[in-house]
């Protein structure tokens, strides 16, 4: 089984946070309901933009790291991920090569020439092409809470797996669209965005993705 | 036979003239005085309570890097660092102390002798609760600790009226190895530090991040 690409798109749909305790396993049937909910909310999607607020959790740090910004997404591909607080540092994702703007220095990285690059960010742009969230990458389990519903994608390449320990995903229950991702690294630590003032299938201009 | 060992006696002079012209440059118009305390306290990362973050520039041979610079004090000898990517993904965690050095993990792509030698001496220098004063200097507005460090020489400028670190100098005895800048500093924190490397193409900018 394949998760589809929009999964993604809907992975940066979202507002709120939650804690999810008392989560339980989804049964087959509500995964089957689940996922139908996520594809016709999908389908709909043209261009995306939201607000983010991301948390860089270190254990031995007092407090997390918060940065955060907007992100604008066109299909079919194209997309910006701008950090506005406390720094500006976008970072647009454009015909396989990443644009880099980091407070006004500017830089560009051809995907296929740097792999540690590519790694990292593939969370992020490799699932808008398709290629990540599926059964043969990762071991998806579902679960359901009082907040909403949860996926966890443990991945199954050896390389990425030095890295990435798990992906959780947290879907509004009534929309069905992704308002949370955490990405848990092997030391436990954690990096958590929250989704925020999504807007749908509002006009982006493609000067929006001139980094 | 005379002539011969006059010739390099003179060759001999020139070049220590010249050597120490190179290793007095950095002291250039300062003067030795008496060593007023035999340890000089380094105040920028001593705090064990602070989680100290910075947007962290690296320019390498041309190449550019960006991320955040992490640290902390995690005892009385010993700093936690890591660097992180924009998105929150570790790419090297270190631990190191005057003496002491453990490597947590390293992505792959930094996992180079060469690399992991001089991010751990940057940092250690960088990173330093206290400095063995050997020697004292001092201009009109400055004065300068001289401590040495195995092979190496420290020297830490000091501004009178404020009593602030602002520069530090790594150096052999004839040159300069590398030199750290730090401006917008209070006596607890400096908000931005440049680590510029003489023998490498290597520049590291820290600009203190309000978390």
């Amino acid at each position: 089984m394949k998760i589809k690409a929009y999964w993604l798109i809907l992975l940066f749909c979202l507002s709120g946070t939650g804690t999810f305790a008392q989560e339980q396993k989804m049964a087959e049937s509500e995964i089957a309901t689940f996922k139908q909910t996520v594809n016709s909310v999908s389908k709909k999607i043209k261009t995306l933009t939201t607000d983010f607020v991301q948390y860089k959790h270190l254990d031995f740090l007092s407090k997390d790291i918060e940065t955060s910004g907007k992100m604008f997404f066109k299909q079919p591909n194209l997309l910006n991920w701008k950090y506005i607080k406390p720094y500006n540092y976008s970072i647009v994702f454009k015909n396989n090569k990443i644009f880099i703007n980091n407070e006004g220095s500017k830089s560009s990285v051809d995907m296929g020439n740097n792999k540690m690059f590519e790694k990292i960010n593939k969370l992020i742009v490799g699932s808008v092409s398709g290629d990540m969230f599926d059964d043969g990458a990762f071991v998806i389990t579902y679960f359901k809470s009082k907040d909403g519903y949860i996926t966890r994608l443990l991945p199954k390449d050896a390389t990425l797996k030095k890295y990435i320990k798990q992906i959780e995903l947290v879907f509004d229950k009534e929309e069905g669209i992704v308002k949370q991702v955490k990405l848990i690294e092997s030391s436990n630590d954690f990096t958590k965005i929250n989704f925020k003032n999504k807007i749908i299938n509002a006009k982006i201009d493609d000067s929006a993705f001139n980094n | 036979m005379l002539k011969s060992t006059i010739r390099l006696l003179i060759i001999n002079c020139t070049l220590m003239l010249l050597l120490v012209s190179c290793a007095s440059h950095t002291l250039k118009g300062f003067s030795k005085t008496i060593v007023e305390q035999p340890i000089y306290k380094a105040p920028y990362f001593s705090n064990t309570g602070t989680d100290y973050v910075y947007k962290a520039n690296i320019s390498i041979y041309g190449k550019k890097l960006s991320g955040l610079f992490i640290a902390k004090q995690i005892n009385d000898s010993c700093h936690r660092i890591v660097f992180t990517t924009e998105f929150g993904n570790s790419l090297l965690d270190f631990e190191i102390g005057e003496h002491t050095f453990k490597i947590n993990s390293i992505v792959a792509d930094l996992d180079k002798k060469m690399i992991i030698k001089t991010l751990k001496n940057d940092f250690r220098l960088v990173l330093a609760n206290s400095y063995h004063v050997q020697a004292q200097y001092e201009n009109a507005t400055d004065k300068v600790y001289k401590s040495k460090d195995g092979n190496r020489y420290n020297l830490l400028f000091i501004k009178k009226q404020s009593d602030n670190l602002y520069k530090l100098v790594r150096a052999s005895r004839y040159k300069e190895k590398v030199v750290v800048s730090y401006s917008n500093v209070n006596n607890q924190l400096a908000e931005s530090l440049t680590i510029e490397h003489k023998n490498i193409k290597l520049d590291i900018v820290l600009n203190y991040m309000n978390n």
